[in-house]
């Protein structure tokens, strides 16, 4: 799916800007960092393709859906094919990890064989099998983040989010979720990744935009993370 | 198919984490339906004695001298609430009253010449329309008097318009109070899972789904209340009316066995509509605030 935001802005009550102007297009299949300080609007931006924020000003397109007038069964029907990784994980602490991957399946109405296999499958994948019956709190930071990778991708959506997906992770363990994250774009799956690791975007070369104060400062095919120390 | 099962499922796990709730849940609903029920029995009890003094209420007319018994009884016939009128010659006036006192039968011979005045029986559709076909018979002329049960007629339509009044304030106090119980209970099994329910929607989950396991959770609740309150109703009330029978045998209560069983499948049914109604309303209520964006 291609997105593509045109001119959006969003203030926040009273007067807080998270976004202005912002113009990108980012097409199928592309791999695109999001790099700034804190605050600078990555996860507003992020979280206007979700449409959890309506953007005060502009348009926001996903393929087909124009997010500014969207019914509440069109948006759950959108947020289907929309991944989401969060930094803190967001995994349920009383469902074991198969259960927190299979449970996108189950509420998207899914034949409970088809769960069981392509929840499997995904476990398999992420390196989870083994560990399928323990329960969030008895899993490392990055198995919890594995997880939360497995869940976001257990229904192959075709875009991929990631908020800070290696913030709370050591470098060993964030090159791991990174090369999943990298394995899943492969497949043709848009990936939009809010960073602060520098090391990451450096090593794994993607269009890279920078964003400060709201604004789209800076927009490059294969960028690094900081540019004359800027960002 | 699958979607049932979860719901099933979870609702299920809903019940069983909040046990405690579930359990004052149950117990209020069936409380307040038992109220209901014993309301709604009191008002059926009551109208049905009503309907059966009334089926004995009549209005005596006695006529003038000369007056055509004919005549007079097509104009009575002609007055609103009149079901049926029925000419009392000076003879049947008689055979009534030696029917009536038997032992007295051969005493009455000596009274000669029959002393017993014609008359005219009237009978009305319902206990309050008395008042108003009396007045419609002190209008005709050839009418010299009437005798009726006037304030044991009107007492017991007073009485039965009460009855009716009171257990229609009863239902409406009782449901709401039933509705707020099972809006709560629900809500707050709804905010035990807001967390849940935020990811549920943000992964794509349509509102109608993620309220399955809340609505059949209240469903489960109100019905099993509901069901609670007609079994205990069933039961107590043969007691009740054996008490009452006791204590006034003149008057004709219901019997248990099919008022008992309709009233008690209408409260079940009841009971879950309302459940139905006041989960779908909490979980929405949820939904659209979580959907809605920032």
């Amino acid at each position: 799916m291609d997105i593509r935001f045109s001119g959006v802005s969003k203030i926040f009550y009273p007067d807080i800007t998270a976004l202005e102007d912002v113009y990108l297009e980012i097409p199928k299949g592309e791999f695109v960092y999001l790099v700034g300080p804190t605050g600078s609007g990555k996860t507003t931006l992020l979280r206007c393709i979700t449409r959890e924020v309506a953007p005060t000003r502009g348009q926001i397109t996903v393929g087909s859906f124009s997010l500014r007038k969207i019914s509440r069964v069109d948006l759950s029907v959108f947020r289907r094919d929309i991944g989401i990784i969060f930094q803190d994980f967001c995994l349920l602490p009383h469902l074991n990890v198969f259960e927190n991957v299979a449970f996108v399946l189950e509420v998207l109405g899914a034949p409970s064989r088809e769960v069981k296999e392509r929840t499997g499958e995904i476990l398999d994948q992420v390196n989870l099998w083994r560990r399928r019956f323990l329960y969030p709190p008895q899993l490392s930071g990055g198995e919890q983040q594995r997880v939360a990778v497995a869940r976001a991708i257990v229904n192959s959506p075709s875009v991929l989010l990631a908020d800070e997906p290696t913030g709370n992770l050591d470098l060993h363990t964030a090159e791991e979720i990174m090369q999943l994250i990298v394995s899943i774009n492969a497949l043709g799956t848009t990936v939009i990744m809010a960073t602060h690791n520098q090391y990451l975007v450096d090593a794994y070369r993607q269009r890279v935009v920078g964003i400060k104060a709201g604004r789209v400062v800076r927009d490059e095919k294969r960028g690094r993370y900081n540019l004359d120390g800027e960002l | 198919m699958g979607s049932f099962k979860y719901a099933l499922r979870d609702g299920t796990r809903l019940i069983l984490r909040h046990w405690g709730l579930a359990f004052l849940t149950v117990l209020t609903s069936m409380a307040v339906f038992y109220i209901i029920g014993a309301s709604v029995l009191l008002v059926l009890n009551t109208r049905h004695i009503v309907n059966v003094l009334e089926g004995e209420l009549s209005i005596q007319a006695y006529l003038a001298p000369n007056a055509s018994y004919e005549e007079a009884a097509q104009l009575v016939a002609k007055i609103d609430h009149v079901t049926k009128v029925m000419i009392i010659t000076q003879d049947m006036a008689m055979e009534r009253l030696k029917a009536r006192i038997p032992d007295w039968a051969d005493v009455l011979t000596l009274l000669g010449d029959n002393p017993l005045p014609s008359s005219l029986e009237v009978w009305v559709d319902r206990a309050d329309s008395v008042e108003s076909v009396v007045m419609g018979l002190t209008a005709i002329t050839q009418i010299k008097d009437i005798v009726y049960a006037g304030s044991l007629a009107e007492k017991l339509a007073k009485f039965s318009r009460f009855a009716g009044h009171f257990s229609l304030a009863m239902l409406v106090v009782a449901i709401t109070a039933s509705a707020v119980v099972l809006f709560n209970t629900i809500r707050i099994a709804v905010y035990s899972k807001e967390e849940e329910i935020g990811i549920m929607l943000m992964v794509g989950a349509t509102p109608a789904f993620v309220a399955m396991p809340f609505v059949l959770q209240g469903v489960i609740l109100g019905g099993a209340g509901s069901l609670g309150a007609s079994v205990l109703l069933t039961f107590s009330y043969n007691g009740i009316i054996a008490r009452l029978r006791e204590l006034m045998p003149f008057l004709p209560f219901l019997e248990r066995s099919s008022v008992v069983l309709h009233l008690g499948l209408i409260l079940v049914g009841a009971g879950a509509t309302v459940s139905l109604i006041a989960s779908l309303v909490a979980v929405e209520t949820f939904t659209r605030r979580a959907m809605k964006p920032l």
